[in-house]
């Protein structure tokens, strides 16, 4: 059943002085209820753009998105969006906790005491106990990321847009990162898309990866990872599977990027 | 007060202390008239009787009155004018040429129209300091809510959080640097209109003390109640950093 779809989403920017800029051409997706799903293209091709119209941040110029059935415009209570830039979307003068808890604090019927209960329960959740009281600016870019994961959590999605979350951190702490990520969608029955540049990231997470085109962009397929549940994020990386499709997807990313060649993105 | 904090106080407080010795010489010693500028120990002396003989309690807490109402009355008008301006459109097409229009003109050149309008109680005096409060602080105000990171905007609304919850918890807050350095620069200028509205209007308060006793040739008087009035600049703006510190103490982060 799908809980999150998109039926022929178009996007265009104006551009000075000509016609607008198609970024985004007619794209439908329809994600699973459940499913862990990568959305996965070269650099500027979109991908967050995309996240953030299926999250109802951004109108589409064209097309519709529905979350549980509903035809959206608006950022709807089921999904929360979680940004690459940690650092910017936390908010500076909140103590840890209390950005936790700004996800719910807003609710009717919900005090500012259990508001951050919730919140010591979420960062426990990712490891973050016993700094409620810290500010953001005070940990690092990793911890940071896990201040912001569990923000998202404590507003109990069903749905989770995760866009490129893991890009701005060190390749360990994206390993942690991964595998904390893992255990949240497992644990709480999430469904989770994730945008991303990163293949082996994509592969490793993911039931499905939907490979995105350059710019105007449109799905070129979407690949069906077939490995195992439940996974460990690192482990599995030594599969002949993943290596597989790691192939594939790297070849398909690399020739599409051509005749610009395969430059560094 | 922390001992590293006093020694960089030191130079220029000894500087100080130096000039003000070298103008009890120069005055002693006949370089400059008795009539224009009394030694500073005459001055020192008028000003502790003020003190002593609570003289000085009503003038001070006159013009503290219009510098505090004034200041509160100007600071909130420019910072709801500010948001509006700057998170609806359509408010700021509609005031945008108004302000440009106002914003530049010293608000003491307002002091005389206001005075036919509303006479010269303290209704005038408070208008005048408002008004003259009003405009830094809306430019910056203006300036600090569009200035608020669209990622920040964002988070609020996935989170589910209306427009006057994020403005409130959110954009407010984010876009208190720029509010809090608007207001710094009106609590100056509050000061100069009040001292200026009292000397228009000859009812009282410091800025009226100081003009009456020049006319009736009390120098000493003038200037005991000048240093006075130095100080009460010199106390309102450390009032105002230290408010301000601990309402940004999470920019500490830039040390």
């Amino acid at each position: 059943m799908a809980i999150l779809e998109l039926e022929a989403v178009e996007k265009s920017f104006p551009s000075r002085g000509g016609p607008a800029m198609l970024a985004m051409d007619r794209i439908t997706l329809s994600v699973r209820d459940g499913e862990f799903l990568s959305i996965l293209g070269p650099s500027g091709c979109g991908k967050s753009t995309l996240l953030q119209i299926a999250a109802g941040l951004m109108p589409p110029t064209a097309g519709t998105v529905r979350v549980a059935g509903r035809r959206i415009s608006a950022p709807p209570p089921e999904a929360v969006y979680v940004f690459q830039q940690y650092g910017r979307s936390l908010l500076p003068w909140r103590t840890v906790r209390d950005n936790v808890a700004f996800a719910v604090e807003h609710r009717a019927g919900v005090s500012k005491g259990q508001a951050r209960e919730a919140a010591d329960i979420q960062l426990a959740a990712v490891g973050l106990t016993g700094f409620g009281d810290h500010f953001p600016w005070q940990l690092s870019g990793g911890m940071q990321q896990r201040v912001a994961l569990a923000r998202a959590l404590a507003a109990e999605p069903k749905i989770m847009l995760l866009d490129e979350p893991f890009s701005a951190v060190d390749a360990l702490t994206r390993l942690d990162l991964h595998r904390l990520m893992l255990e949240l969608w497992e644990k709480r029955g999430l469904t989770v898309v994730l945008v991303t540049h990163d293949v082996e990231e994509a592969v490793a997470l993911s039931d499905r990866v939907a490979l995105l085109t350059k710019r105007p962009s449109t799905i070129a397929r979407i690949v069906e990872t077939g490995l195992p549940r439940p996974r460990d994020a690192v482990e599995v990386r030594e599969t002949p599977r993943f290596l597989e499709l790691r192939h594939e997807l790297l070849d398909a990313l690399l020739t599409r990027h051509a005749p610009g060649g395969a430059h560094a993105a | 007060m922390r001992p590293e904090k006093l020694l960089r106080l030191l130079p220029g407080l000894l500087f100080l202390a130096l000039l003000i010795a070298a103008l009890e010489w120069a005055v002693n010693a006949g370089v400059i008239r008795r009539a224009l500028m009394p030694p500073p120990s005459a001055i020192w002396d008028v000003l502790s009787d003020l003190v002593a003989s609570g003289e000085v309690l009503g003038p001070l807490t006159s013009t503290l009155r219009l510098v505090f109402i004034g200041f509160a009355i100007g600071s909130g008008i420019g910072i709801a004018l500010g948001t509006a301006m700057a998170w609806w459109a359509p408010a700021y097409r509609l005031l945008e040429p108004l302000v440009e229009m106002v914003r530049p003109l010293p608000k003491s050149a307002l002091v005389p129209p206001l005075m036919l309008f509303l006479g010269i109680g303290d209704t005038m005096k408070i208008t005048s300091v408002a008004l003259a409060v009003t405009f830094p602080v809306l430019v910056n105000t203006l300036q600090g809510v569009r200035g608020v990171d669209r990622v920040l905007l964002d988070a609020a609304r996935t989170h589910g959080w209306g427009t006057a919850r994020a403005l409130r918890y959110v954009v407010l807050p984010a876009a208190l640097p720029f509010i809090l350095a608007g207001m710094r620069t009106s609590l100056g200028l509050a000061l100069i209109i009040a001292v200026l509205s009292e000397m228009l209007t000859g009812q009282g308060g410091l800025g009226f003390l100081i003009l009456d006793m020049q006319r009736s040739f009390l120098i000493r008087q003038m200037y005991a109640w000048l240093v006075i009035l130095a100080l009460v600049g010199l106390a309102l703006n450390a009032l105002f950093a230290w408010a301000e510190a601990r309402a940004l103490h999470w920019q500490t982060r830039n040390l």
